[in-house]
């Protein structure tokens, strides 16, 4: 276990018809961990476990090395960030952030709320009740309330959900420079994936109470475990084949009459004649006029007619008909120069290394 | 982090009020209904007070039997209040945040007294708290303490009849704190009775002292209940029935007037202190 940031070992709590399942993590100082599921996931149950609200039935918690598994939630030095920040509406900015100076008298509490405050930037707000505070300056008080009380860990429960996109991303923005410079470590649990892109060192994937994929974030993303874990981030392209031994003796993946290069397997996974799923994201797709290049193992070389095309603004996404439905995302503007239409045939290039295998899967 | 604080305040969450204005028929027909509504509470009351002179106003006010029934419903409906408040309270934070079988049952217990007449309610109160009753042989014979006929028997059937009001509206105070603000306080390292007394108590501080004015408002007005079973010391209702009676009309109207004028200010007090000191927190949205 790691001395300090977060350690649960096999943690596991019913409640009612719900239960958290043998939950395992380990988070190191200064990291972040991003916590995603679908809505009932147990994502919040799992943050109150930690923070103390729920007695798990087995296992134990470590924060900063020391085994919190049956303090109450007042000595675990937790950081607790909820939706919209729950700021007391009956204290000031500066009262706000004096409740987590603890044991001190009020007038020190006090006057260290506003050295804080200055810290953030907030002195100004002192005396301005949460009400009147705009969504990021409730965010710099949430932040220094939670940081006087000196947690070794941060737990964040969706606090942007309520609001506008625009608002979301500089607030995004400006809690991990805090996070990286505080190198505190931290839980943030959201539905958002750019949430995760943005904050998360690692990522864990949470279904019906227990957590199915976990690791580095640009691999969970690239490679997701399952195809329910690829559905719910969002994988464009899943695609039902199998795996099949060239002359060459290289594996491919075979859908719809094509035969897609894949990157090496491991031997386990390597079994020609097997039924698996294919997972591509659609932005590594690049999509050309004509064939670039002849056949090489570093990329599939396909041809396809559009069969539909949807603008997202800077982005636009491409359907095509390759013998099986391929969805390709590129920029508006190279969309643009290449002429696309619906009916059109181009070409399709797809890296060997951008084909993620899971072997022995078939859609449902 | 700069850039985050140009951003405006959150709006008020959207309400209803953007539905749009009811049609002209509508309105007319509600106002008509409205219009008789308020003609039905206001008439007989302006009636009342326009009726008696000023000398016989102050001719009653000058009267010691009307002042002290005066002063000792005063004191009967603030000690019921507080009474109130003191075992109604915690009723209204279990049912505010609780789940616990019977919870129904328990929370319609609490508003039985508003559906019991209330001469009935004195003849069941005066059966316990009278001399041989279960509570008022026992409070006599160890504390020498009489309900029959004394300012606790006052005291005891204005709580009976008015702690329904305590009770719904402390609920409704309890309920409007965001659980969400007691769990961040326990991990800023306050306790759970800190966190009742410093977050939840000071949250729901409107919804308690609304219930407290409720309770006393109900307190002062109280005649059934307590004319049985204290029937002495004369409250101000039951001096002004006893006039009534004895002397008739004219010499009622003038301390009904008096007591009216003293329920109304103290209600009107009571409720801009409630606006000022513990006004309607906004939840943390």
């Amino acid at each position: 276990m790691s001395a300090r940031g977060l350690a649960l070992d096999g943690v596991s709590l019913r409640l009612g018809s719900f239960a958290l399942r043998d939950l395992r993590l380990e988070i190191g100082t200064g990291e972040v961990l991003v916590l995603l599921g679908a809505n009932g996931a147990g994502k919040s149950v799992c943050l109150e476990t930690i923070a103390g609200f729920h007695r798990p039935d087995a296992g134990r918690i470590l924060i900063g090395g020391r085994d919190v598994t049956a303090e109450p939630p007042e000595r675990r030095r937790v950081g607790l960030l909820l939706q919209s920040f729950a700021l007391f509406p009956h204290l000031s900015a500066a009262e706000n952030v004096a409740v987590g100076f603890r044991g001190r008298n009020h007038r020190e509490a006090r006057r260290a709320a506003e050295a804080l405050l200055a810290r953030f930037g907030a002195e100004h707000l002192a005396r301005r009740r949460p009400q009147l505070l705009s969504p990021g300056e409730k965010q710099r008080i949430a932040l220094a309330r939670a940081l006087a009380s000196r947690p070794e860990l941060f737990l964040f429960d969706e606090p942007f959900s309520a609001l506008d996109m625009e608002t979301r991303d500089a607030l995004r923005d400006e809690l991990a420079e805090f996070l990286r410079r505080s190198q505190i470590p931290a839980i943030f649990v959201t539905h958002d994936h750019t949430d995760a892109l943005v904050l998360a060192d690692q990522v864990a994937i949470m279904e019906r109470g227990g957590i199915v994929q976990s690791g580095r974030a640009a691999e969970v993303f690239a490679r997701p475990a399952a195809t329910g874990i690829a559905r719910f981030l969002g994988v464009e392209n899943l695609l039902d084949g199998r795996l099949e031994q060239a002359p060459d003796g290289r594996l491919r993946f075979a859908v719809g009459g094509a035969a897609l290069e894949v990157a090496p397997l491991p031997a386990s996974a390597a079994r020609a004649g097997r039924p698996a799923i294919a997972c591509i994201r659609a932005g590594e797709v690049r999509l050309g006029r004509h064939r670039a290049a002849p056949p090489d193992a570093g990329a599939s070389h396909l041809e396809g007619r559009i069969l539909s095309q949807r603008s997202l603004g800077p982005l636009c996404t491409v359907t095509l008909d390759c013998g099986f439905r391929l969805v390709a995302c590129l920029m508006a503007r190279d969309a643009r120069e290449l002429g696309l239409a619906p009916g059109a045939v181009v070409a399709a290039q797809i890296p060997s290394d951008a084909v993620h295998i899971l072997p022995g899967e078939a859609l449902g | 982090m700069q850039e985050a604080s140009e951003v405006a305040p959150e709006a008020p969450p959207p309400v209803a009020g953007l539905a749009p204005p009811p049609a002209l028929g509508v309105l007319l027909v509600a106002w008509l209904f409205a219009g008789l509504l308020l003609a039905f509470i206001l008439l007989p009351l302006l009636q009342l007070v326009a009726t008696p002179s000023l000398a016989s106003l102050r001719r009653a006010a000058g009267d010691t039997d009307i002042a002290s029934a005066l002063g000792l419903s005063l004191i009967g409906a603030a000690l019921a209040a507080l009474l109130s408040a003191t075992i109604g309270v915690p009723l209204a934070y279990l049912l505010a945040r609780t789940r616990f079988p019977g919870r129904a049952t328990v929370a319609a217990i609490a508003d039985l007294p508003l559906c019991v007449p209330h001469t009935v309610a004195g003849i069941a109160l005066l059966m316990v708290f009278g001399r041989r009753g279960l509570v008022g042989r026992p409070a006599e014979a160890l504390f020498g303490l009489q309900f029959w006929g004394s300012l606790a028997g006052v005291v005891v059937a204005m709580a009976f009849v008015a702690v329904p009001y305590m009770v719904n509206a402390a609920r409704i105070g309890f309920e409007a704190v965001d659980p969400r603000l007691e769990k961040v306080a326990r991990t800023l390292g306050m306790g759970p009775w800190e966190v009742l007394l410093r977050i939840t108590l000071p949250l729901a501080a409107h919804g308690i002292a609304t219930g407290f004015a409720l309770t006393f408002a109900r307190a002062i007005s109280e005649f059934g209940a307590v004319v049985i079973l204290a029937y002495y010391p004369m409250t101000a209702p039951v001096r002004i029935y006893e006039l009534f009676l004895r002397f008739g009309l004219d010499d009622a109207v003038a301390a009904a007037v008096l007591l009216l004028a003293l329920s109304l200010a103290l209600f009107v007090l009571f409720r801009h202190f409630v606006q000022r000191v513990a006004p309607m927190p906004g939840i943390g949205r």
